[in-house]
């Protein structure tokens, strides 16, 4: 087992030799003001029987948690997904099961009681009995098989995505809206790192703290045979960190800490690192260093912000709206011959949707209209008429390319203070009844970002901070260059409330009962007059000609 | 009134109306970002590129018509330079526009030579009701292809006043296989073709006798016709496009959960009963009431005494009694109500006319504004709102209904058999 403990300070940020010190078999850390990033790398052989299962089961399997709280990203840590918990996964043979992965993640998830959450499994869809009432658990099935060639087809993208882009992309990508990653802490207790462990209690106190994270990022691929697992804190908590790292019990583990500050590289792409680094128990003294690296993640060197909302009253198409001050939105400090765009990645629970006939046009009003450009990819669950039980997948991915205000808009003397706002029209899927005649579907706000892509088509060199398998990362060349904006708000999931059939159990006045024999007392009522209307016609007149009138069969 | 004198004169003027809607479309289009032209105008067109590039119309998520549609409008995948890209993106609207003119023309000619109507007359009630009928012309010049079913059933009536069993049963087909629904209407002419009409030889009165008397030569040969333009323009579909064409046009049609608020009195049920909350399954026999209808006592009582108010009837009954119901549906019996309208009590009586307009209008009124407060305002409005709103609907179709039975057996119609 290796531990790799990371702070990060900013450059304004005060430190004294005393907040860090190093002895012989312990590195301990007082009151220090950073952002800190824990990555404890394992050993297959060293996971429990149940885990290992499922690893050795996967050619790859990247799970990506982010909290819906609002946190300040801190280079080189400035990748954000939308929160939640996405899978990224490709099982070591395309057609076996997922069965085990599927068992693993419920445990993970947990889902709540009526959470409107879409099993990862195989299963039949399966209602309980008690059905529009509490206690459902919902059942469907199935991640999203995000196939690359036809994530390419059906995009309808000009000049369509090179598919060598998606090499690196897992084939089954899966999200659920998943608030707390208590369930997984848990399972990490309880079962990963069990008590009867020698560091047993040490791990316990380091899985609770990932409770704090503003994200956590789980990793492993077949070739190298090692788990990851990643915590970000991105402030500290209150009087800093303290905290002391001691020298592994064990030969095979290590500790590795640093402590460093990032600024801009010399080139545009790079990032430029300092501080102090040490393996506790190995070093004698934190060692001084100055390192730089290309880095694919790029912090903005102004701050820049947007807001998600959707404009009330949201009916059962709701308009996703994301604002942005105009002075957020200056071309990031890219090299110069780099082309950049505004890009947004949705990820939208099965709840809610986009009609890609409709976001996949060319229609130049529409696009101006909602400051779009274009859609650029999607992939998922695009059915435009299902409702949300029928739906087994869990939901769908759009990346976006949004306009941008004209240069000469920036070149007048005042600045215009006013918000830059892209709309995204989407749509409701029906869910099931509930007492209230309401449900609301938690949508997740979706990352902004500027993609600044190189003409040259080299490799990005790896660096100890890269970060991919993010979904929308794959989307793009492996040269092109990332700048988030920040997300500005309390809580970066958007509650739409979704007016639903109105069903009461018990003696309540809206009872299924009434709806089921009040259509078939009114049908067969309905039904009945016209057969007496038909039976008094054919009484008075019999079902033959008319033969009253004598015109008829004259001829002229 | 001297416009109503001149066929013509009605005639330019309707395809005047279709003429300024199309212009005014395309200038919407071109201009707003909120379009004129019908989102299914986009799915046949969708369609109909892909039919251009030689791969399949399903290739259209949504897609569920006969791939016929596509093949008309090919030519709107033409590519050109600016002002011909937006000519042959209409060809379509213009296509359904001129059905619903051609249509309007086959009932004033069915009116005037099989219903001993004057030509004004005539000209008046088809442009009241069809021709210069804003919603007609504003659903065709919108791309939406129900114009062309109503040419298809004019013609069948037409073929069929005019004695004419093999092209009736020609056009029955091809119906059927454009949109299901005409088949109500084989059983109707079925019935009305007796000895009598067929002008064959009268039989004896032995039950014997009479069931060979039933088979008359026009009722053969309408049968074969119907059954041989459906089966070979479905094996062609069939050869071509595979099992996609069977599901998308069929299946589809006969499987579909519409759980989505329509105006069907079973609206709400379906969704209660997609959603498992159902304990029974009446909507399962849903089927019942409406083909007992529309299929056995309709045809049975009204189609000899008057086959177009019959098929007006059967059309109704099928649309009220259907389990998903939109307003385009509303336009399948516009196209018959010329020849109902003029001899019925709701013309006779306008007191009763009147508040029959006032109700339908109220009922859908009612259900507009709860659809409205659900689709716009997100209130949960599915009961007791679109619940009461789609049984009052319902209702008042039925008391219409009633009266239009009651008119179709004691009204109505004088036919002249074409000599």
């Amino acid at each position: 087992m290796k531990q790799r403990i990371t702070f990060i300070q900013r450059v304004d940020a005060g430190f004294d030799p005393q907040q860090a010190v190093l002895t012989a078999s312990s590195l301990s850390v007082r009151g220090l003001d950073a952002a800190r990033e824990d990555r404890i790398t394992v050993g297959l052989d060293e996971l429990p029987e149940e885990f290992r299962a499922v690893l050795e089961q996967s050619h790859e399997l990247h799970l990506r948690w982010a909290s819906e709280r609002s946190f300040d990203a801190v280079a080189p840590f400035s990748s954000r997904v939308s929160p939640g918990l996405h899978v990224h996964y490709t099982p070591l043979e395309s057609d076996s099961s997922s069965e085990a992965l599927c068992t693993l993640l419920r445990k993970v998830v947990a889902p709540n009681k009526d959470a409107q959450y879409k099993d990862c499994s195989k299963q039949e869809v399966f209602y309980d009995h008690s059905f529009p009432f509490e206690g459902t658990t919902w059942l469907c099935s199935a991640c999203v098989r995000s196939d690359p060639e036809t994530a390419v087809q059906n995009s309808f993208i000009t000049p369509p995505l090179r598919s060598t882009q998606f090499a690196s992309s897992a084939s089954l990508q899966y999200y659920t809206y998943l608030p707390s990653i208590q369930s997984l802490v848990r399972y990490i207790q309880t079962t990963v790192w069990d008590h009867s462990r020698a560091d047993g209690p040490e791990c316990h106190t380091r899985a609770d703290a990932l409770l704090s994270a503003d994200s956590v990022d789980i990793d492993y691929d077949s070739i190298s045979h090692a788990l990851t697992v990643s915590g970000l804190w991105t402030s500290p908590p209150t009087g800093g960190w303290t905290d002391q790292f001691q020298k592994p019990e064990s030969a095979a583990d290590q500790i590795e800490f640093g402590l460093l500050g990032a600024d801009a590289g010399l080139e545009p792409e790079e990032i430029k690192m300092g501080g102090l680094l040490a393996v506790v128990g190995h070093d004698k003294k934190l060692k001084p260093t100055m390192f730089s690296f290309p880095s694919r993640h790029q912090p903005l060197t102004e701050p820049s912000t947007y807001t998600v909302s959707f404009a009330p009253p949201t009916g059962l198409h709701p308009t996703m709206s994301i604002s942005m001050p105009r002075s957020s939105l200056r071309r990031p400090p890219a090299p110069s011959d780099a082309t950049c765009a505004l890009h947004t990645y949705l990820t939208l629970p099965s709840t809610i949707f986009g009609d890609q006939y409709q976001l996949a046009t060319t229609d130049t009003l529409f696009l101006e209209s909602n400051n779009l450009v274009a859609l650029r990819a999607l992939a998922g669950e695009m059915d435009l008429e299902a409702p949300d039980w029928v739906v087994q997948r869990w939901g769908s991915n759009w990346l976006l390319e949004l306009a941008t205000p004209r240069e000469t808009e920036d070149a007048t003397t005042t600045p215009d203070p006013s918000n830059w706002t892209a709309t995204i029209p989407l749509h409701l899927r029906y869910l099931p009844p509930s007492e209230t005649g309401h449900r609301t579907a938690h949508i997740p706000w979706p990352v902004v970002f500027w993609a600044c892509t190189a003409e040259d088509d080299t490799k990005m060199g790896v660096n100890p901070f890269d970060r991919t398998n993010l979904g929308w990362d794959s989307l793009f060349g492996p040269r092109t260059l990332f700048y988030q904006l920040q997300p500005a708000g309390d809580r970066l999931v958007e509650e739409v409330d979704v007016p639903v059939l109105r069903l009461e159990g018990g003696d309540g006045y809206f009872r299924g009962k009434y709806i089921e024999f009040g259509t078939c007392i009114v049908i067969s009522l309905g039904f009945l007059w016209v057969l007496w209307r038909l039976a008094c016609v054919a009484w008075s007149s019999g079902v033959g000609n008319k033969r009253t009138k004598g015109v008829h069969d004259k001829k002229e | 009134m001297t416009l109503f004198d001149s066929p013509a004169r009605v005639f330019l003027a309707a395809a005047a109306l279709r003429l300024v809607l199309l212009v005014y479309g395309g200038w919407q289009d071109a201009h707003s970002a909120v379009k004129y032209t019908d989102i299914d105008y986009m799915v046949f067109t969708d369609a109909a590129r892909y039919v251009a590039k030689g791969e399949s119309p399903y290739a259209r998520d949504t897609y569920r018509y006969t791939p016929l549609l596509a093949w008309m409008l090919v030519p709107t995948a033409w590519e050109g330079a600016a002002p011909w890209s937006t000519l042959s993106f209409a060809f379509g609207k213009v296509l359904f526009a001129l059905s619903d003119v051609l249509a309007g023309w086959l009932v004033v000619q069915l009116l005037v030579r099989c219903y001993r109507f004057p030509v004004e007359r005539a000209l008046r009630y088809v442009a009241a009701v069809w021709l210069w009928n804003p919603m007609v012309a504003n659903i065709s010049t919108r791309g939406s292809s129900e114009g062309l079913l109503g040419v298809l059933v004019a013609a069948l009536l037409w073929a069929t006043l005019t004695k004419k069993p093999i092209l009736a049963g020609l056009i029955l087909g091809l119906a059927v296989h454009f949109k299901i629904y005409p088949f109500i209407y084989g059983v109707s002419i079925l019935w009305w073709w007796d000895a009598e009409r067929d002008g064959s030889a009268m039989v004896g009165s032995g039950l014997l006798s009479k069931a060979l008397g039933f088979v008359t030569p026009s009722r053969v040969k309408f049968t074969v016709a119907a059954l041989a333009s459906f089966v070979a323009l479905n094996l062609v579909m069939y050869l071509q496009y595979g099992q996609p064409f069977l599901h998308h046009t069929f299946f589809h049609h006969l499987t579909r959960i519409d759980h989505r608020h329509n105006f069907s009195p079973y609206s709400t049920l379906l969704y209660l009963s997609a959603a498992g909350g159902a304990e029974t399954r009446f909507e399962a026999l849903a089927f019942l009431p409406q083909l007992i209808l529309v299929v056995v006592a309709l045809p049975l009582v009204l189609a000899k005494k008057s086959l177009a108010t019959a098929m007006l009837a059967q059309t109704f009954t099928f649309v009220t009694f259907n389990k998903v119901c939109t307003s385009q549906y509303f336009l399948w019996y516009l196209i018959l109500l010329p020849f109902y309208l003029p001899s019925s009590s709701l013309i006779r009586k306008p007191a009763l006319g009147i508040s029959a307009a006032i109700l339908w209008i109220a009922g859908q009124a009612l259900w507009l504004h709860q659809g409205y407060n659900l689709e716009f305002l997100g209130l949960s409005s599915f009961v007791p709102g679109l619940f009461l709103a789609g049984l009052f609907f319902f209702a008042v179709n039925v008391w219409i209904l009633g009266i239009v039975v009651r008119d179709g057996g004691d009204g109505g119609e004088i036919t002249v058999a074409e000599k």
